[in-house]
């Protein structure tokens, strides 16, 4: 049928993505150069200083669906995220999203030191795409859910980190996204605030679409539907939070031994 | 094309408040603060007028030396300024592009609109040397809007191919000074272009800002030889060096976030 097509959200098919490791030398001309040439020749791709983050991922996530993704540090999670946010493209295979992404990835990208808080809600307002007039319209809930009103017109570099993350996941909250991509940087902020994040998602459920890329276990069993077990680059498990967490602690134990 | 002009057009308030940002945090903790946009070009115009006005008696034509520098110097260091901020927006906003997706273009767009609003700042001093100077203020100086918007254009291009080129190659960051500077020499800004020997003149055409600074530099003093093929030959070069830099930039663009 046609219409369960559209209920997707996000689609990947046999995806592949590779890095290349770069040398971390700039400066030198001749190795530009030469970086370069080997670039424009080595097209193919060799093998060599090549990285796989991801070796053939497909999967599917229906609209409203709240879909955590687990695995070890360099299994692939937040090149996920970047693929479906279009920050990166696939090598191979093909990654079709719709609707609009609020991507809280990374805390404080987008803000900016030197500004006030308030400065800094428009400029990161806009960096998600929300129009002046929505951020407008939201700012009084913005400052409210970030608790940062005394602090409104301080430059936030005199911001602690717990506030600076308040900060960045308020305005992604509030930006309302069809799509909510959040990488683990709800670790920074103190238990309560996680609370208040993690309600604030539980409240988009069935709305909105939330991927949850997560160290903390509980807390993906408590919000998401879908968990996808990630190992070096490819699904090892995909299905209800219960089995792939028990799967995934079970390998991880396994390998201590 | 249509699809990259349909989300830039999505994005549109992002520029400006990239711009915004760009504007207030040049000036945070500086004490001249926005002053420093009149002082770059005016600075230029002392030092110039001292040694090539009164020491080498470079002939100005009929108008005085300090104006007739300052008409060039304004564009010039708009130029200067937005190409050195622009090749370096893409890379220095490398937070910004590893972590949220967005059309790419508008972090060297936003770099070469708040040169722009420095460019606005310091054309109140021209026009107060227009005065000054007894420059008759007639309607031409609103015909300034064509070089004005060819030089935006043009300068828009180069920090579009320069911002692109030095996330895969950091040299522009130190290369861009340098051609600048000898840009300066090339270009007629502390000299008229009637001045140089006729066997030179037309390889002074090859240079794309020669034609740029002497339509702004014509229509704003309003000597007389304000050429028809000169004024055309800014705008070709200034479209074809945004069309340029615009492709080579959106081709560019995808692989960003991977090498940054």
């Amino acid at each position: 049928m046609k219409t369960n097509e559209n209920n997707f959200v996000v689609s990947f098919e046999n995806v592949i993505k590779t890095y290349r490791i770069s040398k971390g030398k700039y400066g030198l001309l001749t190795e530009a150069i030469s970086n370069s040439l080997e670039l424009m020749f080595a097209r193919k791709k060799t093998g060599r200083n090549l990285i796989a983050a991801l070796k053939n991922v497909s999967f599917k996530i229906k609209k409203g669906e709240v879909v955590g993704i687990i695995g070890r540090n360099g299994a692939g999670k937040t090149t996920i995220l970047k693929l479906i946010s279009k920050i990166t493209y696939p090598d191979k295979g093909s990654v079709n999203v719709h609707g609009k992404i609020g991507s809280f990835i990374e805390l404080g990208a987008g803000l900016h030191h030197e500004l006030s808080g308030r400065e800094n809600i428009y400029l990161y307002g806009a960096i998600l795409g929300m129009t002046r007039k929505h951020i407008e319209e939201k700012f009084d809930e913005i400052v409210d859910f970030a608790e940062i009103n005394k602090f409104l017109d301080t430059p936030i570099k005199k911001y602690s980190t717990g506030m600076y993350s308040r900060l960045g996941f308020s305005v992604c909250a509030f930006c309302d996204p069809d799509i909510l991509l959040v990488d683990e940087v709800l670790a920074v902020g103190d238990f309560n605030f996680q609370q208040k994040c993690l309600d604030k998602m539980r409240s988009f459920a069935g709305k909105k679409t939330i991927v949850f890329v997560s160290h903390d276990l509980d807390a993906i069993k408590s919000i998401c539907k879908t968990v996808i077990y990630l190992e070096k680059g490819r699904i090892k498990k995909i299905g209800n939070p219960k089995g792939v967490i028990t799967t995934y602690l079970k390998e991880a134990k396994g390998e201590q031994i | 094309m249509k699809n990259w002009i349909i989300e830039f057009w999505y994005f549109r308030e992002l520029l400006w408040a990239l711009t915004l940002k760009e504007i207030k945090i040049r000036y945070k903790q500086t004490i001249l603060g926005v002053a420093w946009a009149i002082l770059q070009p005016a600075a230029l115009t002392l030092i110039f007028t001292i040694v090539f006005g009164l020491f080498l008696k470079v002939n100005s034509g009929d108008v005085p030396y300090p104006i007739f520098a300052y008409s060039a110097l304004l564009p010039w260091t708009f130029f200067t300024t937005a190409v050195s901020f622009g090749a370096l927006s893409v890379v220095n906003n490398g937070n910004l592009v590893t972590k949220v997706y967005f059309p790419r273009e508008i972090l060297p767009f936003s770099a070469v609109f708040a040169a722009f609003f420095d460019f606005l700042m310091a054309s109140i001093i021209f026009l107060i040397m227009l005065v000054y100077y007894k420059i008759d203020l007639t309607l031409n100086l609103f015909l300034l809007i064509i070089p004005v918007v060819s030089i935006l254009l043009f300068t828009a291009g180069i920090s579009l191919l320069l911002s692109a080129l030095n996330v895969l190659f950091r040299d522009i960051r130190f290369l861009v000074p340098l051609i600048l500077q000898i840009w300066l020499y090339a270009t007629p800004v502390i000299y008229p272009l009637d001045q140089v020997p006729q066997k030179y003149k037309f390889l002074m055409l090859f240079n794309p800002m020669t034609s740029l600074i002497e339509s702004f530099r014509n229509f704003a003093l309003h000597k007389g030889s304000v050429s028809g093929g000169m004024i055309f030959l800014s705008i070709i070069v200034s479209v074809l060096t945004f069309m340029l830099g615009y492709l080579f930039f959106k081709y560019r663009e995808r692989v960003f976030a991977d090498v940054i």
